[in-house]
């Protein structure tokens, strides 16, 4: 239950430390809660798991979210745009549910690509151009890419179009194949929790 | 040439101690991710934010990394003149707007992005530092980029031995010392002070410090209300009241 | 309430750029008058009780200044666009608004209409800037007439007939002009003559345009424009300057240039309606071109000179005394140059084809009117033209029109230059003041007390304020402060003129245990009690230095300090400023050893310098005073010859010493001022503390320090002098002042005594000024004082009476880190804004006294009646030579001859070929400069009621003449 407040402007006191928790769009400083950007106060009550008591307070903008980045340990949604020889780059579209305003670029190294036997990938067994993957922010990587990986069982190819251009349909841990033309394709498929992969098997 | 009347009036008809008119606008350029366009009095400045986005280059792995550009229109003054991005003035206002600014920014919650301001001075009459910083401040507003406290700036000067808030472009060239300030009123905090041209005994900086910090409280005062206003607006319009 | 004032404007460069500014308006401008119920009582400056508000317009405020400063005008309310408008076209006049606006006294209301709501007029399409001003001042009308409504009237004081219709239909209000005002005030008739100088003219401002001068026949080129001179001053086809003008006669002048050498400048037409100080620009005009000189300039008088033909000449070469003497050093025309010569070094000549920048004063002219030519009287009330002449003869004649003109004859009054345009043949000015009568004593004084800007005005309570009480001693506090010296103990004395009552040096010396001794100079430590940013102080620094006038004195500072408590009279303890030196038994100085103090003294004795050296010379006395008198002497004399070993200049200035009557104030004797061994001790003494001190202030404040410089004159300048010795085969060589000094020595004639005494005088005039200057204006090598060749000099030893000197005290008590400078000592700027403004005080203080000298050697050659004297030309000009008589130490010019006591019938003397000299038209008789002559000296009325000192040559061999005659005639025939 949340309870929506005035408008507030950056450096609006909203309260203490000690009462609320500092949500979204806040920040505590000497034992005070401030905004830090402009938009609707919101009051909502304690979450039931949540170890402090304490109603959590945030900051929601006019404009719909506050402006994500992604952070270390960020399961993101992207596209591969192309493939190197020892790694696969991404396009990363979404941090968990939301829309990035702006693109960012990853990378999946051979070595990220799973977990176990990882000297035998090839890229191009596991992505192709075009696919959507599912993959955790590893490391800030170098100036041009995040490093990704993808070496989870719910990580890798969430969708793939096969050559005939149909979505395929995941067969395995390592492959899909298009309902047309009933082409295997090898990918690194990630395991999506309510499909029907585990129906399948 | 006299700056300051002995019936107390200014070349413009203000007093000493008044501003010019402030007019604050949000949103006014679509394409960028926060925008805003600021006037005192005549000066006109455009300031545009992009970010944080993918850093091209240099990337700082616990913070932001700002950038900064300030461009001045050949149309901005009286006479035309292309000055450029280049010139020693941009770089050095550039420089000074950027650090203002990013002190302002919690930088550690966007690492390894980059946020990019552009600033536009369409208009040159005087106070172009403060009204790059006032502009640069709604913009960030309103690119949504978290901060720490609103920001207010605005140049006081010493002419004639009065102590004038808020100098016009002539005001500033009487040749008398320039102090642009730029504070954070919250925080209650002088984020940037900076004297140009001159030397002041210690009593008249301090007078003059005291005066700047007033008008950036009025200053930030406007920018207040011109943010509440737009968001209230935006609510309007989304139909959530 | 926010407005946008947009307008386009030509640079400098001649690009055209569009100004936009903001222009607020207010709700929050008073009315300042108490009538308005929303004006607060601090505010209100008008008064409730006036007979009527009144609003100006900006003709009123040009032209008629001097009516609105009148004391009967006030409750003047002044609409802030009027004074832009002012500020623009003349700034005298906005800043003697301001003044009156400022004053307390007067109730003038500057009322900010451009910025006030309901005032605030914009342009409309199409609308002249001027009317739309009009409507500006107009609704300033309207607007206190509406608030006012039946409590007070409001009338609007224009000169613009249009504005005031407009006024009347408009707005309902009252509108008058100048004059009409002036009739409607009965109660003060003054207003009347000083509106009466507009006569029957309206000042539509339309008229100053081409139209209606080319109606007038034009007399003198006009002025071209300001465009076309500054690109003629860029590519080198005209030149810059100032001008100067010869004090003989003010159609002659030169403008030094940047090419070196002077342009010359005669005649009227050349002249251009330019004046003495101008700042004009000069167009060289070719040798072979005729200069239209003389006293009428070209082109055909005609139609124009009806209302001027008061059958007056342009302008008189001024004859006899009071040309002379006046302007000392900076005239180099005293000799001058010949006519056809050929030679490369000729200056050139030039014409004046612009004016930047008047120098006409403010503070008027001093002069008489002259009476109708045609013998008639002035009619008495009837407006009229009438020639103003200025005292100071450099400026020309002036037209003046006057209701009064039969009150203002044989009076001294002040004018005010108006214009002078190319159609009229002289300038018009305006009545301000009237000083005394011609011929009284005090009148004459304070009318040369004007002229050179000299303020006699008693000292000001706030000033007297400043002065410790009398009686004043020194007291516990100054013996316990522990800057200052006990030296009551040495035995000081000092040396001064007599009957000299403002001591502000004495002198000491004694011998040292080493066998050295220590000199000492004392002067009076006038700074401990003249403090900066006190009115005592802003007083004297505005007064500069004291003014000596033969009958009085008019001191920079009051005479409580001057005479009594600075003074270092004798048996008295006395505050002073001290330097201490240890000398050799040869007169080495141990500079290293020199220390400054501020002390306490006690001058055991005040002499005058012909007791000194009687003490001196006689031997048998044997006390301290005379001992160290005689100790002081020999160091004198020791530091005198090492002076004139390095080049020191031994100048003649001939002191013009007048002994007057104390009681009728009549001189009774006139003569040259003696210089004895005394003097030159007290001399050398004061010059080595003010060049010590130099160096000590110089050392600790290398860019603010106050000096003096006596910059070296170049050649140039002594060429006509050169000249005129060469036929009588003497040289000098001026390559270095040693040189000069040295030659100048050796300037002598056989059997001539006199002739030294001449050439050092002249030599003496040839020399720049010396000039007081801040540190930083010029470089090192400029410091030079070319007089005393010292390399570092300022003015320490005489405070009570010269500003400059009190500056120094200052800079060396805060050298030794006993004093604070105030910040504004240490700005450039304002410091070369002081410097200067002492070198102007201390030329007009020389002026004055010279003046001073001038007008009472009249009263005494008044009373004494017509002597015949022993003279020496030391000039020559086309029409007239200029003569120095020895005994009484005068100059004047000579423009007659008189033959057998008689005066001849016209001077026949023309310049001969060389230049050096001019010879009688019957080639009997020749002069040059340094010849002997004798002229009769007699005081005539001219002008109907001024006396002038006329001198006349004697020509001796007038007795002779027939037979001198028949030699020439035989002579001639043997040619």
């Amino acid at each position: 239950m949340s309870e929506r407040g005035p408008v507030v402007c950056p450096g609006d006191r909203l309260g203490q430390e000690s009462n609320y928790i500092a949500g979204a769009g806040t920040y505590g400083r000497e034992g005070f809660i401030y905004a830090s950007i402009v938009g609707r106060q919101e009051v909502t009550s304690a979450q039931g798991d949540a170890e402090k008591k304490l109603p959590i307070v945030t900051v929601t903008s006019m404009k719909g979210g506050g402006k994500v980045v992604p952070q270390i340990g960020d399961v993101v949604t992207g596209r591969v745009t192309r493939l190197r020889q020892q790694a696969a780059v991404v396009d990363i579209l979404c941090v968990g549910e939301r829309a990035l305003h702006t693109k960012f670029q990853g990378q999946i190294r051979t070595q990220d690509v799973r977990a176990k036997e990882i000297d035998k990938v090839t890229i191009p067994t596991s992505f192709r151009p075009g696919d959507l993957v599912r993959a955790e922010v590893l490391s800030f990587g170098d100036a041009n890419f995040y490093y990704l990986s993808t070496a989870k069982n719910e990580l890798g190819v969430v969708y793939a179009e096969s050559p005939a251009g149909v979505p395929m349909v995941p067969i395995s841990w390592q492959d899909m194949q298009c309902p047309q033309t009933h082409v295997r394709e090898r990918r690194k498929v990630a395991k999506v929790v309510q499909n029907t992969q585990e129906a399948s098997k | 040439m006299e700056y300051v009347t002995p019936e107390g009036l200014r070349t413009d008809g203000r007093r000493p101690r008044e501003l010019r008119k402030l007019g604050c606008q949000l949103g006014t350029l679509e394409s960028a991710d926060g925008s805003a366009t600021c006037e005192m009095g005549f000066t006109k400045v455009l300031a545009a934010v992009f970010g944080p986005r993918d850093t091209a280059g240099k990337l700082h792995p616990d913070r932001a990394v700002v950038r900064c550009q300030v461009a001045t229109a050949p149309f901005s003054a009286g006479e035309r003149r292309r000055r450029g991005k280049r010139g020693p003035l941009a770089t050095e206002q550039a420089a000074t707007i950027r650090e203002t600014l990013a002190e302002n920014i919690h930088l550690e919650l966007l690492p390894r992005t980059q946020i990019d301001l552009y600033f536009h001075v369409l208009q040159a009459d005087g106070g172009i530092l403060s009204t790059c910083l006032n502009a640069g401040m709604l913009a960030l507003a309103d690119a949504g980029i978290p901060l720490k406290d609103l920001v207010g700036s605005c140049t006081v000067g010493y002419l004639e031995s009065t102590p004038l808030l808020d100098l016009n472009y002539i005001e500033e060239s009487g040749g008398g010392p320039l102090l642009p300030m730029a504070y954070q009123p919250n925080m209650d905090k002088i984020l940037m002070l900076q004297m140009d041209k001159g030397k002041l005994p210690v009593e008249t900086f301090e007078v003059l410090a005291t005066l700047a910090t007033e008008g950036c409280r009025a200053v930030t005062g406007q920018i207040r209300q011109s943010l509440m206003n737009h968001t209230k607006q935006l609510a309007v319009a989304r139909g959530s009241v | 309430m926010w407005q946008k004032n947009a307008y386009l404007k030509k640079t400098r460069q001649g690009n055209v750029v569009k100004v936009v500014r903001e222009h607020y308006l207010r709700d929050d401008i008073s009315s300042g008058t108490p009538l308005d119920p929303q004006c607060s009582p601090s505010d209100a400056k008008l008064s409730a009780d006036a007979r009527h508000y009144l609003v100006v317009d900006t003709n009123v405020v040009l032209k008629a200044t001097d009516f609105l400063e009148h004391s009967s005008i006030d409750d003047v309310i002044v609409p802030s666009i009027v004074l832009q408008e002012a500020k623009s076209r003349n700034l005298s006049a906005y800043h003697r608004i301001r003044a009156l606006a400022a004053d307390p006294q007067r109730r003038f209301y500057v009322f900010a209409n451009e910025n006030h709501r309901d005032t605030y007029v914009k342009q409309k399409d199409g609308e002249l800037i001027n009317d739309r001003n009009d409507r500006a001042i107009r609704a300033v009308v309207s607007w206190y007439k509406q608030l006012l409504g039946d409590k007070m009237q409001v009338i609007l004081l224009s000169g613009d007939r249009e504005n005031r219709r407009l006024a009347r239909e408009e707005c309902g209000a009252e509108a008058c002009s100048v004059q009409e005002y002036a009739r409607m005030r009965t109660d003060d008739k003054e207003l009347l003559d000083l509106a009466a100088h507009w006569g029957q003219q309206e000042f539509d401002e339309d008229d100053e345009s081409e139209g209606k001068s080319k109606k007038r026949r034009r007399i003198y080129e006009d002025h071209r424009p300001l465009s076309s001179l500054t690109q003629g001053i860029k590519n080198g086809t005209l030149h810059q300057g100032v001008l100067n003008v010869s004090r003989y006669c003010w159609h002659e002048g030169f403008v030094p240039s940047s090419i070196g050498q002077e342009i010359r400048i005669e005649g009227v037409s050349r002249m251009n309606r330019a004046m003495a100080g101008d700042v004009v620009v000069v167009e060289i005009v070719p040798d072979n071109v005729a200069s239209r000189s003389g006293s009428r300039p070209g082109a055909a008088d005609g139609p124009d000179a009806d209302e001027e033909d008061d059958g007056y000449d342009v302008g008189d070469e001024t004859t006899g005394l009071e040309a002379s003497a006046v302007h000392g050093v900076d005239d180099a025309i005293c000799l001058q140059g010949p006519q056809d010569d050929d030679s490369s070094t000729k200056p050139p000549s030039g014409q004046v084809v612009g004016i930047i920048k008047r120098a006409w004063r403010t503070r008027g002219y001093c002069g008489t009117i002259m009476p109708p030519r045609d013998g008639k009287d002035f009619v008495p009330g009837r407006a009229r033209w009438v020639r103003f002449r200025p005292k100071d003869r450099r400026f020309p004649h002036m037209m003046m029109r006057t209701a009064q003109a039969d009150q203002l004859l044989g009076k001294n009054i002040v004018a005010v230059v108006e214009e002078w345009q190319s159609h009229r043949r002289l300038p018009d000015c305006r009545y301000v003041r009237t000083i005394g009568t011609v011929g009284d004593t005090e009148a004459e004084t304070d009318v040369l007390l004007m002229e050179n800007d000299i303020a006699t005005s008693p000292f000001t309570p706030e000033v007297l304020a400043c002065l410790p009480p009398l009686p004043w001693d020194v007291g516990p506090a100054d013996v316990a402060d522990p800057h200052r010296r006990d030296l009551r103990h040495l035995c000081v004395c000092s040396v001064d003129p007599p009957g000299c009552k403002d001591i502000d040096d004495a002198l000491h010396v004694r011998l040292l245990p080493n066998g050295n001794y220590e000199l000492g100079v004392h002067i009076a430590d006038v700074t401990h009690f003249v403090k900066p940013e006190t009115a005592l102080d802003t007083e004297a620094a505005q007064r500069g230095t004291t003014v000596y006038l033969v009958q009085r004195r008019i001191d920079m500072l009051p005479k409580a300090l001057t005479e009594d408590i600075c003074s270092l009279r004798g048996n008295v303890d006395r505050l002073a400023f001290s330097v201490l030196w240890e000398a050799t038994l040869e007169g080495d100085v141990l500079h290293d050893k020199t220390t400054f103090t501020k002390s306490i003294i006690r001058s055991r004795a005040a002499l005058t310098y012909e007791e000194a050296q009687t003490r001196i010379d006689d031997d048998r006395l044997t006390d301290d005073v005379s001992m160290s008198l005689k100790a002081l002497a020999r160091f004198g004399q020791i530091l005198r010859k090492r002076r004139m070993e390095k080049g020191a200049l031994e100048l003649a200035s001939p002191e013009v010493k007048l002994s007057i009557d104390t009681e009728s104030l009549n001189p009774t004797d006139i003569g040259l001022s003696q210089v004895r061994l005394a003097n030159k001790m007290v001399e050398e003494m004061m010059l080595l503390a003010n060049s010590t001190v130099a160096e000590k202030i110089l050392s600790r404040f290398p860019s603010s320090a106050c000096l003096r410089r006596h910059p070296a004159a170049p050649r140039s300048k002594y060429e006509p002098l050169l000249k005129a010795l060469e036929p009588h085969g003497v040289s000098l060589d001026v390559t270095s002042n040693k040189r000069l000094a040295e030659t100048l020595d050796g300037a002598v004639l056989p059997g001539d005594p006199f002739f030294n005494t001449i050439v050092r005088m002249m030599a003496t005039r040839c020399m720049n000024e010396a000039q007081y200057f801040g540190a930083a204006q010029y470089s090192r090598s400029e410091y030079y004082h070319f007089g005393l060749a010292m390399d570092l000099y300022t003015h320490f030893t005489s405070p009570i009476r010269r500003y400059a000197d009190c500056l120094v005290h200052r800079f060396l008590a805060a050298s030794m880190d006993q004093e604070v400078l105030p910040a504004s000592a240490h700005d450039v700027d304002t410091v070369k804004g002081v410097t200067d403004n002492l070198n102007v005080r201390h030329r007009n203080a020389q002026f004055a006294g010279r003046a001073s000298v001038t007008l009472f050697t009249l009263i005494y050659f008044k009373q004494k009646g017509t002597v015949t004297e022993a003279a020496r030309v030391v000039g020559l000009r086309k029409k007239s030579v200029i003569v120095f008589v020895p005994k009484y130490g005068i100059e004047g010019m000579v423009g007659r001859i008189l033959s057998g006591g008689e005066e001849a019938a016209k001077w026949d003397y023309v310049m001969n070929k060389s230049g050096n000299g001019v010879v009688s038209q019957s080639g009997k008789r020749s002069l040059k400069v340094f010849d002997s002559v004798t002229v009769r000296i007699e005081v005539k009325t001219t002008q109907g009621y001024e006396e002038e000192v006329i001198m006349s040559l004697v020509d001796e061999d007038a007795a002779q003449s027939a037979d001198a005659d028949m030699d020439t005639a035989d002579a001639m025939d043997e040619t």
